[in-house]
């Protein structure tokens, strides 16, 4: 007995120096600035980042077959309508957060209040929004930790939009659809919400989320500008075009001092990569909501992106335009039908069927 | 000279479209293009013969695209969106319920009744020669100017604007060119009118007369070098030869054989009657019920204070 | 015919350079722009009558551009001389006009305007500009629209 015990300690004391030897050797051999070269991992993915298309290749289908292809698809577009998920109404209070939607920025145009003046209109159209998912707040692992404590833990809503066929999708990209039964959808987007303000997997929300009057925040990517010197980038003067100036009419010139500060400074404006980055438009007002096609009217053409590019809507976060009357909680309830007016207008606004304005004297 | 610029297939793509600017409808196959190509001289048979073919048609839906300019939306491919110019048209048409907005074109005597918001409880009157029209849907414009006490004043105007009372059309025509900004470097008299001037009626079935007028021009200096814009509208400017050099120098003459330009400057032909015969009824509608309203019109007879 | 040519030359040479625009392109009222006194006050016919209208010495704003009913300091036959702004040969917004030459009106530091006739057209604008601008106990404008003759 004991001579076994002697011999796994022999072993293990072997095993041991080893393993030490291992180390010494690799600790001589110091590798400077490792922790650069090999950084923890901060940004995680979420879990619906997937390859969304599929290399589509030519299957050879006969006719028939694919027409087959297509009914299932119509089969499975007509089963995730059928299934209405029911929502109740709760109780608003302005500390809640309900959920934004998806839209497409569909275009500007011009419209008149009722004093006369002009405004422009930004027009987005709200796309068909599925509810795909649901987080709360202890099951969401956030890309980025926050640090600290945080009160209000608000859950995270993963919305769907524009409805296609899932053949153009990879497996894995359909299988995030699986649970709440809504047909695959092109475009994901994650609001956070608090727990009362859940809706149910499958949900439709539509524009009359949102009222009339009331103030929201589009969230859209700025167009794509490519690499760009600094004059279009930051708005610098250039140089001037003449009086012996030789290779420098575009050009930034000095980007830092001498001396004590002899670098360069952190977030010196330099030529880089231009647009192509999320920006937040805040405090837009709804001038105007059309029911039949799900557009809405909002105040302002600063909205990023191109026509026909996708924007997200929040309710708005600034603390003095928050809406004071109740909102529909946690959306709207029911089907948009005749008894709903087609165009809702803001009272401030002049619709155009309206007799012409004249000022009448004071 | 851009058969070596433009692939061959591009030239297919291009079969059909109208020319908005010139008011000619070049409506070819793809073989007349090919022969555009090989002569110059073919493309302006073309031409001609099609305008003529158009006159005779008269009341076409092709045609409103020079009575209603403003409801073809702006070509550019980044800013089109279907449903935006849907609802734009019919936001127009809601709009053209309270307001006749009536035919006109640069060269027109128009006078517009508009309520102000700085003179309350009173309308202002403002007749002029149209000078410019520009822009499309809700945002379209036109600029009217007037000689009013030896001091040239100009007034741009929005079609849609709900502050506008009436748009009446005082005399009906065309001018030579399509801007007639030259006007402000013309003699005064080129461009008074009287602002009490009596609508002038046109036979009706005629067509839009073109008034040959040639403006002269004061001595420079002026606000442009209307020699390089080959103006038609204008006499002789009398100037050194060394402008008119120049203004040779600056021509690019090749521009109207362009075809990808004018391709991508205009709405083609079967959008065009897509929106127009869309649009066409409501028009129509409009028209009739005016009509209507006119004959109910009960005539009042004036007071002796009027 | 070339001598009546150079002759055309001659004159267009030195009507250029009696009219030349400092403010360029955008007919901007700035420091050393001309204008046109367009009242009938004695100084300013009489400025206008000899051919030496009055010159922009400054602009009473914080942009330095003259826009439609700001007050002006203008060098008028030697003298310095206050003005408000009736018209402007700039583009302008829609339903307000933009006039063929830069217009004036001279006022005295209390408001009151130098002549007793208006002779061009002012836009109505200028009622609800020029009564923002008046002072509670101070500056008058508003005696200006009193003696305009025309609204456009």
């Amino acid at each position: 007995m004991s001579i076994i015990i002697s011999t796994i300690q022999k072993c293990c004391v072997k095993s041991l120096e080893e393993k030490l030897l291992a180390l010494s050797l690799t600790s001589t051999t110091q590798i400077r600035e490792k922790h650069k070269l090999n950084p923890p991992p901060r940004l995680r993915n979420p879990t619906w980042f997937t390859k969304q298309n599929r290399v589509v290749k030519e299957e050879f289908l006969t006719h028939e077959n694919k027409e087959f292809l297509r009914e299932i698809v119509q089969d499975k577009v007509v089963e995730s309508e059928s299934k209405l998920p029911v929502v109740s109404p709760k109780e608003w209070n302005d500390k809640l957060q309900r959920t934004g939607v998806i839209a497409r920025k569909v275009g500007i145009y011009p419209m008149w209040l009722k004093d006369g003046t002009r405004i422009q209109t930004t027009l987005l159209q709200v796309l068909d929004n599925h509810v795909i998912r649901y987080y709360t707040p202890e099951e969401y692992d956030p890309p980025r930790k926050q640090v600290g404590g945080i009160k209000n833990k608000k859950g995270c809503l993963l919305l769907g939009a524009e409805s296609a066929d899932p053949s153009e999708f990879t497996k894995e990209y359909c299988g995030l659809f699986r649970e709440s039964g809504v047909i695959p959808k092109r475009v994901l987007s994650r609001f956070f919400v608090s727990p009362d303000a859940v809706l149910p997997l499958g949900t439709q929300v539509n524009v009359l989320h949102f009222q009339v009057g009331n103030v929201v925040d589009v969230r859209g990517k700025t167009v794509d500008r490519g690499f760009q010197g600094v004059m279009k980038r930051h708005g610098f003067k250039g140089m001037p075009a003449s009086h012996g100036v030789t290779k420098t009419h575009r050009k930034g010139g000095c980007i830092g001092g001498g001396g004590e500060k002899g670098r360069v400074w952190p977030g010196t404006k330099m030529p880089g990569h231009m647009g192509n980055r999320h920006r937040i438009q805040k405090g837009l007002k709804i001038l105007r909501i059309n029911t039949k096609y799900n557009i809405m009217w909002v105040s302002g053409q600063a909205i990023a992106g191109e026509t026909n590019s996708i924007v997200t809507i929040y309710d708005t976060k600034l603390p003095l335009r928050k809406p004071t009357n109740p909102v529909p909680f946690p959306t709207y309830i029911g089907e948009i039908d005749s008894t709903i007016p087609e165009d809702i207008y803001d009272e401030q606004v002049h619709m155009f069927n309206d007799p012409t304005i004249s000022y009448d004297e004071k | 000279m851009f058969s070596s610029l433009y692939p061959f297939y591009m030239v297919f793509r291009v079969k059909m479209f109208l020319n908005i600017r010139n008011g000619l409808s070049v409506a070819t196959n793809s073989s007349k293009v090919i022969r555009q190509l090989c002569t110059k001289a073919a493309a302006f048979e073309n031409v001609t013969n099609n305008k003529q073919s158009n006159e005779s048609s008269k009341n076409n839906v092709v045609d409103y695209r020079h009575i209603y300019p403003e409801f073809l939306p702006d070509p550019k491919p980044e800013f089109r969106n279907v449903l935006r110019e849907k609802l734009e048209r019919s936001d127009m048409i809601a709009r053209r319920t309270q307001i006749q907005i009536p035919e006109f074109y640069v060269g027109s005597i128009l006078a517009v009744t508009s309520s102000d918001k700085h003179t309350p409880g009173k309308n202002n009157r403002f007749v002029g020669i149209c000078i410019d029209r520009e822009g499309c849907g809700l945002r379209a414009t036109f600029i009217l100017r007037n000689v009013i006490e030896q001091q040239g004043v100009e007034v741009k105007f929005e079609l849609y604007d709900p502050t506008l009372h009436k748009i009446e059309v005082l005399r009906l025509e065309k001018r030579l060119d399509d801007k007639l900004f030259y006007l402000r470097d013309a003699l005064p008299q080129y461009s008074t009118f009287d602002p009490n001037m009596e609508p002038e009626l046109l036979p009706g079935g005629s067509t839009v007369p073109v008034n040959n007028l040639k403006v002269k021009l004061k001595p420079k200096p002026w606000l442009e070098r209307w020699e390089r814009q080959n103006l038609q509208g204008v006499e002789d400017l009398g100037l050194p030869e060394k402008f008119y050099i120049r203004a040779k120098e600056l021509e690019k003459p090749w521009e109207k054989y362009d075809l990808m330009k004018d391709y991508m400057k205009t709405i083609p032909e079967e959008e065009q009657t897509e929106i127009f015969s869309e649009v066409q009824s409501h028009l129509h509608k409009l028209e009739v019920t005016r009509k209507q309203m006119k004959r109910k019109r009960v005539f009042v007879k004036p007071s002796k204070l009027a | 015919m070339l001598t009546n040519r150079f002759l055309n030359l001659q004159k267009t040479v030195s009507l250029a350079k009696n009219y030349l625009h400092t403010s360029g392109e955008r007919y901007e009222i700035q420091k050393l722009t001309r204008l046109r006194v367009v009242d009938n006050s004695e100084i300013g016919k009489q400025a206008m009558a000899e051919g030496k209208p009055p010159r922009c010495i400054h602009v009473y704003n914080k942009t330095g551009v003259g826009r439609i009913g700001d007050k002006v300091l203008v060098a008028i036959k030697g003298e310095k001389k206050k003005g408000i702004l009736v018209g402007l040969k700039q583009n302008q917004k829609t339903k307000v006009p933009k006039f063929d030459s830069n217009n004036l009106v001279l006022i005295d530091d209390n408001g009151t305007p130098m002549g007793t006739r208006i002779h061009v057209p002012i836009p109505t604008i200028l009622r609800t500009i020029l009564k923002e601008k008046t002072q509670a106990k101070g500056a008058d404008y508003t005696k200006i629209l009193a003696i305009a003759s025309k609204f456009v």
